[in-house]
């Protein structure tokens, strides 16, 4: 496997010849194949959801007749507490990390308070501290704190640690705007709190998505925390709850499939909304440094 | 007039209200349990009881007699070694390749389309790749079957010897859409006058990738190095959702054992040991790649 990858990798450019831009053909083709392949999956799922059990057992691959919408009918039921669990999750996490690590970061980029350097440096030594070192103590403090089998014990934690990254790309944005217009702002008699908020907060709006964006992405995906500190299924978010859905059902393949591709339709809708901001986010440069 | 220590502190007081909060919530959420994970690392301590201090004895039983968690670090390795080709190098070939790509319509699309693995929730291919190696009515079996190799079937996540393969082959072909968008960023950043001047010094295709592009994306590969070691390292959700670690401990790797001990037999401060271990290895590997892989400005 690893030889066929290396030759899409490198091998045929060597046969390219000078030039900056030849050989769109097969590169066309490649990436061609390479995308098939990445949907193939989820093309199996669209074409198995539609399945009842029989249809399924005579033809598992191919499309069948008549359709069965059922199955999506079905899931709606089951996914629609989890994902509104997602919402309430997340969402909340998303205002918290944007509230928090706004003020941070217009603190560590605008006012020059002593030992802001040591405070900032004390939260980014954080970004190396690995989830795997706080897991055990994490929740044996959401424990200790009754917070388990509240959507509080998903919520704080993910704030406490989604608002690093808000904090590094927010403050190089503060950071890149012009201290004279803050320095006017103070001049007219503006404080802090309010330029924070009528002036450097509106700038900013974009990379707020940014920040949002990445940050809705990190917690949507977290599999095994809320498993641990919420007992009750019907607490647990999308992700989790796409877990158990597929134990609960595995054998009713068509109820299944059509789960996990309702499941996918919220980042779906995010993402359509929001493209721009994606891309910006994943490439942008705070991420690089 | 100099002002003192104590009127700068004053006058800046919005400068820490503002910063309080952060700190709050990183104090009681991260600082506390991290010390926290550090000092039980060192004591026999299950759920609910004070627990024992027993010195540096968990990381003696860990390296010393504790089978299932030397194979979860050599399950350990090769994933992360996998993850490596997969995310940093594959990657690198079709960053290149739709950077190469002159139709700005289709580069277009596949930019786009890269983005595609990044909005479907990972559990969801988790969980299709899982039904995908069903022994009984997954399709890659049927495929197999249905080319005339029944002699290659297996159920894959349920044979000791091949469940780690399964897990490490799922998600084929492997693109990492942000490992790609991170490195198409770079390519895109490279300015044309460098590869212009390249092309007239006769440097086209191989020797173009070899010593004008990969030197100006070492930052970004660095990077993806440093996140792709982290992430293999503590990576367990995979594992998780597929096998939870069997067939007999066959799939086992360091975080899903830390979880089990955790949480299924109650050893929390054996587990914290594994948790300690996961930390320092993440951290050498860490500054053993700022230190060693230089990236080239210009």
């Amino acid at each position: 496997m690893a030889t066929r990858s290396e030759s899409i990798a490198g091998g045929p450019a060597q046969r390219q010849g000078r030039g900056l831009h030849r050989g769109d053909a097969w590169r066309t083709v490649a990436l061609g194949i390479l995308c098939a392949l990445m949907i193939a999956p989820l093309i199996m799922a669209i074409i198995i959801s539609f399945k009842s059990p029989s249809q399924f057992t005579r033809v598992p691959f191919l499309p069948t007749w008549p359709m069965r919408w059922e199955n999506y009918e079905f899931a709606v039921q089951i996914i629609s507490q989890f994902l509104l669990n997602s919402i309430i999750t997340s969402g909340a996490t998303v205002i918290g990390v944007l509230l928090l690590s706004s003020l941070a970061a217009y603190s560590f980029a605008q006012i020059r308070f002593p030992g802001r350097t040591f405070v900032f440096y004390a939260v980014l030594a954080l970004m190396m501290v690995p989830a795997s070192l706080t897991l055990v103590p994490s929740f044996v403090l959401i424990r200790d704190l009754r917070l388990i089998n509240t959507h509080w014990s998903l919520i704080l934690p993910w704030i406490a640690g989604g608002q690093l990254i808000g904090i590094l790309i927010l403050r190089a944005f503060f950071e890149s705007l012009p201290g004279e217009m803050f320095d006017a702002c103070r001049i007219d008699g503006a404080t802090d709190w309010q330029i924070y908020w009528h002036v450097a907060l509106p700038l900013t709006r974009s990379m707020l998505g940014v920040v949002a964006v990445l940050n809705i992405l990190g917690t949507w995906n977290n599999l095994i925390w809320p498993t641990l500190t919420l007992p009750e299924r019907k607490m647990w978010p999308l992700t989790p709850g796409l877990y158990s859905y597929m134990e609960q059902y595995y054998t009713s393949y068509g109820r299944v499939m059509a789960g996990l591709l309702l499941g996918s339709i919220p980042l779906v809708i995010l993402f359509v909304f929001t493209s721009r901001l994606f891309v910006e986010g994943l490439t942008s440069g705070a991420i690089k440094t | 007039m100099k002002k003192t220590l104590w009127e700068r502190i004053w006058e800046t007081k919005t400068g820490y209200l503002m910063v309080v909060p952060t700190l709050a919530f990183l104090l009681v959420f991260q600082y506390y349990p991290a010390i926290s994970g550090l000092y039980r690392s060192m004591f026999d301590w299950n759920a609910g009881l004070a627990g024992n201090f027993i010195g540096l004895a968990n990381f003696v039983e860990l390296f010393t007699d504790d089978e299932v968690f030397i194979r979860s670090l050599r399950n350990m390795a090769l994933l992360t070694i996998w993850y490596l080709v997969a995310f940093v190098g594959l990657s690198t070939g079709v960053a290149v390749l739709i950077h190469r790509i002159r139709n700005e319509g289709s580069k277009y699309f596949f930019r786009l389309f890269m983005i595609l693995p990044v909005i479907i929730p990972a559990v969801v291919l988790i969980l299709l790749w899982k039904f995908i190696y069903d022994s009984t009515i997954g399709p890659l079996n049927a495929i197999l079957i249905g080319v005339g190799l029944q002699d290659w079937t297996h159920a894959w996540l349920a044979e000791p010897k091949i469940a780690i393969y399964a897990v490490m082959f799922r998600n084929f072909p492997w693109i990492d859409g942000v490992s790609v968008l991170i490195l198409l960023a770079g390519l895109q950043a490279i300015p044309v006058e460098i590869v212009e001047s390249g092309l007239l010094d006769g440097a086209s295709g191989w020797r173009r990738l070899r010593y004008i592009e990969l030197p100006l994306i070492t930052g970004q590969i660095k990077l993806l190095i440093v996140l792709t070691i982290m992430w293999g390292v503590q990576e367990y959700s995979a594992v998780w959702a597929m096998t939870q670690g069997g067939p007999i401990d066959s799939t086992q790797v360091p975080g899903m054992w830390m979880y089990f001990n955790a949480f299924r037999i109650s050893r929390m401060g054996y587990a914290s040991a594994i948790g300690v271990v996961m930390f320092l290895i993440t951290l050498v590997a860490t500054i053993l790649n700022m230190r060693y892989i230089r990236s080239q400005e210009y």
